[in-house]
């Protein structure tokens, strides 16, 4: 393959990205102790990207032979040519970015393939049964793991040729616990990049069980939050959250031409100056973090990018168009799920830098607030910076102390509003997003995290 | 490929599998061609085209089922090997069965032979059409996502308990995302989105101006005011807040789990008398229409609520089994995966209002256009922000209000409908009007 694309791209009459990607992934459920879902799935093919008169064409195939490669890019061409006929704007040009050579292997030692499926599915079975054991109310349980091997050829008519290996697993426990006709629900995951010895050394799978049921089980008898704007602390699940859904996207470069908030405010005071935010595909504290991106789908090589610098706006995400729009440099964000996807601007690992102080300074001062952790999967934001997410455990502080439990919180503003009231950044740092999966048209692997913070936010409650 | 070539590909699968190890097997297919524009920046992004191949198949081992998919026809032994494998490794499940074959009558109206005309230069003209109506509407208007889309798939289905079943059909969709800047002001996003079968009836102007009112509406957005009543919802707002918590609620597979309340609700009362709700798979011309499910049962007309009452839950071949219920041929899903349960063309029964009509019999309420949130559908809690929302007083819309907060229980809420209104908006498969619900808990932020 390696071959064919070298041949296919180095005669090229226009520029040309052939990009090869072969799949596999495992998803093993179980539910209440029954196998739901035992499948595999095996995906190979080819997508095209061609740059005719300052527009883009794409095409993908399954035909991996000379042949189907090269009726791809005949296509990927044509389409190109509609395309540029159409465009009224601006024409597209490429941020220049040296050639990279060079192969990417997966970093561990224990790769997923060395353990059997029976050993996958006999621990599946066994912590769906001891979430069931965890608690008398507990009514319904759930684990999936699932796993996703790849490989990755990128080759451009520029002299780009790498190849990358990939492998993320992860795990995601349900607890459903019931009492009165009363339900409430409790979630823990974790996903890495590497292979077996990295998910098993991330978070323990055990501790996790219990955390879901605990979660669940208090849920049931807490009451629900009077709405309106609190002190809070987060948690670095729900900093990461923050940082990538209310504030990451809008500082995606297409976003930002397509009107984001942020458009024209480069330089200028976005949030607190205790507050530095960056994207970086290997960033420096985080092997196994699960947007690990050594080079992305335009065979750009991962920067970290500061996207805010103590308050201050420096930077967007950049492709290698929006880079040469902009005038500066591809910051190594350009992905395509699969090989037919075509590359568009995404995050890789998000993350706010961790500050000075301890977590008992953050909880000692809050008066009256609430300490926030956990996103619970569900929520929206939107490029101007408005948010809204549901919040898995809501505890309530009075003077410094946690005092109790309250249910069915939201929380939503205006993402720029409120990290311009963080007053205090811990000095802490998890990473904790990786189970799950960034959409903005096509899925994309991603990690978010950071250190707890203390803010001002809104809750979302109850009129009574 | 010629007709009925790929059905001949899942009966070669089934005898795969039953050479690498199953009793029983299943193989369905699905075959596309597409060709799209997307719209980003208010500009032509890309064109595209694609031509996917995807196997999946099901292998029983005894009551053990594994499941495995592939891309690639050459590969497709390879994948029966795979999902008796994983067959194998599996506890059994008695529930665990394939549906008995029935003939599938051919629902109308699915295809359309004009696709064979269709190439990449007209889908990029409808995207300058987009463009073009949103420019007329308002200078302030970006259309900072959208795109067209037409595609043509064949599905196929065989088993080795006799089902067999191949079907070709086309979609043409388009969808825009709009936003409104004045200034500093940017508005909240609207998402709009149009589907059709049949190339005559492609017409993607209503879809952009409606996206551009709603931008255009929350430009100018006030505080909102604290109360606890009447919200009217659009039928964007009401999918989110009221039929996905129904729809998770319906689904066979979840009461299974354990996660539903209404796991033996069926003739029970569930909501407010003027609700009714019917999902029908053979509607002629559906956008979520096909001749068989997942599972190559053939589709028909299912009675969801009836006047409030619970009437059925949707099943598949598995749940049926397991709930000892009809199979209502509900199996739903990609090749990529096992099949599912979902829903097919869901509509909610219209009333005698139109919206202006509800409007002007509220004292005091909001106009929900989005809802950006949370909705728990195990609990039924719901909260988040109401979009594009406009406050209602002495039965006129006062002014848009930004921020505001709804929140309350999809549960309650369904039992709190008041009444729906006569015009429906068609949201991919879901007819839905706009409903007006009480007891909803509005804050402003």
């Amino acid at each position: 393959m390696e071959q064919l694309l070298r041949h296919l791209v180095g005669r090229s009459p226009v520029w040309l990205e052939a990009r090869y990607q072969e799949r596999r992934t495992l998803v093993l459920a179980v539910r209440n102790g029954h196998v739901e879902q035992c499948s595999s799935s095996r995906t190979r093919g080819a997508g095209l990207r061609a740059l005719v008169d300052g527009a883009f064409g794409f095409a993908s195939t399954t035909a991996l032979d000379e042949t189907g490669l090269c009726s791809a890019a005949a296509s990927a061409r044509s389409l190109a040519a509609a395309t540029s006929d159409a465009k009224r704007g601006r024409s597209v040009r490429l941020a220049a970015s040296p050639p990279t050579l060079g192969t990417h292997p997966v970093d561990t030692v224990d790769p997923l393939d060395a353990h059997s499926l029976d050993e996958k599915i006999d621990l599946v079975l066994r912590l769906d049964e001891q979430v069931r054991r965890a608690a008398k109310s507990i009514s319904a349980s759930s684990v999936i793991y699932s796993e996703a091997l790849e490989e990755r050829m990128v080759a451009t008519s520029e002299g780009t040729l790498v190849r990358i290996f990939d492998s993320k697993p992860s795990l995601r426990i349900l607890a459903i616990a019931e009492s009165a006709g009363e339900q409430a629900m409790g979630t823990q995951t974790v996903g890495v990049t590497g292979g077996w010895a990295e998910i098993a050394l991330a978070k323990d799978f055990d501790r996790l069980v219990d955390e879901a049921a605990r979660i669940a089980v208090e849920q049931l008898d807490a009451p629900h939050a009077a709405g309106g704007a609190a002190i809070v602390i987060l948690d670095p699940e729900l900093v990461g959250t923050l940082c990538h859904e209310a504030i990451g996207h809008t500082v995606e470069a297409d976003l930002v031409l397509g009107g984001a908030i942020t458009a024209g405010r480069i330089g200028t005071r976005v949030a607190s100056d205790l507050v530095t935010m960056c994207d970086a595909g290997v960033p420096p504290h985080g092997r196994t973090v699960v947007g690990r991106l050594p080079v992305d789908d335009e065979g750009v090589p991962a920067s970290r990018t500061v996207l805010i610098e103590r308050g201050i706006l420096r930077s967007y995400l950049h492709n290698r168009e929006t880079a040469a729009q902009f005038g500066v440099a591809p910051t190594g964000n350009a992905r395509a799920f699969l090989h037919s996807d075509e590359p568009i601007i995404r995050m890789t690992n998000t993350y706010i830098e961790p500050g000075e102080t301890p977590f008992a300074e953050l909880l000692a001062g809050v008066d009256a607030g609430y300490y926030l952790r956990g996103f619970a999967m569900s929520g929206e934001a939107d490029s101007s910076a408005e948010f809204m997410f549901g919040v898995r455990e809501a505890l309530r502080v009075e003077r410094g102390k946690i005092v109790g439990r309250v249910r069915g919180v939201t929380i939503s503003g205006d993402a720029f509003e409120v990290l311009q009231s963080v007053d205090a950044v811990g000095d802490d740092f998890a990473w904790d997003q990786g189970a799950g999966f960034c959409g903005k048209g096509q899925p994309a692997k991603v990690d978010a995290g950071g250190p707890h913070l203390r803010c001002r936010i809104t809750l979302g409650g109850r009129q009574r | 490929m010629s007709e009925g070539r790929w059905l001949e590909v899942c009966r070669e699968g089934c005898a795969l599998a039953k050479r690498a190890g199953a009793n029983e097997a299943e193989v369905y297919a699905y075959d596309s061609d597409e060709v799209s524009v997307s719209i980003e920046k208010h500009d032509m992004q890309v064109a595209r085209s694609s031509h996917e191949s995807t196997f999946g198949v099901r292998a029983f081992v005894g009551d053990r089922v594994g499941f495995a998919c592939t891309n690639a026809a050459r590969d497709l032994s390879a994948a029966c090997r795979d999902a008796v494998a994983l067959a194998k490794a599996c506890p059994g499940d008695p529930c665990n069965r394939l549906p008995e074959a029935v003939e599938a009558p051919k629902v109308p109206a699915l295809s359309d032979p004009e696709y064979d005309r269709i190439g990449a230069g007209d889908v990029v003209r409808l995207a300058a059409t987009m463009l073009d109506s949103a420019e007329s509407i308002d200078r302030r208007i970006l259309l900072g996502d959208g795109g067209v889309s037409a595609s043509r798939a064949t599905r196929a289905i065989a088993t080795t308990r006799g089902i067999a079943g191949e079907e070709t059909t086309t979609l043409f969709t388009h969808h825009v995302i709009a936003t409104a800047r004045e200034g500093e002001r940017v508005s909240s996003m609207d998402f709009q989105f149009g589907a059709a079968r049949q190339v005559r009836d492609i017409d993607v102007a209503p879809t952009v101006a409606l996206a551009c009112r709603n931008a255009l509406e929350s430009l100018g957005r006030s505080r909102g005011e604290a109360f606890r009543g009447l919200v009217i919802l659009s039928p964007s707002a009401m999918l989110d807040l009221l039929i996905a918590p129904i729809l998770f609620q319906t689904n066979a597979r979840n009461a299974l789990r354990g996660l539903t309340r209404w796991r033996s609700a069926v003739g029970k009362e569930v909501a407010a008398s003027s609700v009714s709700l019917v999902d029908d798979g053979s509607a002629p011309g559906g956008i979520a229409s096909s001749s068989f499910d997942r599972e190559g049962v053939p589709h028909a007309r299912l009675v969801v609520i009836e006047r409030g009452r619970l009437a059925a839950l949707f099943q598949n071949a598995y749940s049926s089994a397991a709930l000892g219920a009809p199979n209502t041929a509900h199996a739903a899903g990609a090749a990529a995966s096992p099949p599912m349960i979902g829903p097919t063309n869901l509509a909610w029964a219209p009333g005698d209002l139109t919206l202006e009509e509800l409007i002007a019999d509220t004292p005091q309420g909001l106009l929900v256009a989005r809802f950006s949130g949370n909705v728990d559908p195990v609990s039924g809690d719901f909260s988040g922000v109401a979009k594009a929302a406009h406050l209602v007083r002495n039965g006129r819309r006062a002014c848009a209000v930004g921020g505001t907060l709804i929140a309350g229980n999809a549960f309650d809420a369904l039992r709190a409908v008041v009444d729906a209104s006569s015009d429906q908006r068609q949201i991919f498969g879901f007819s839905l009007p706009y409903v007006r619900v009480d007891g909803v808990s509005v804050t402003p932020e």
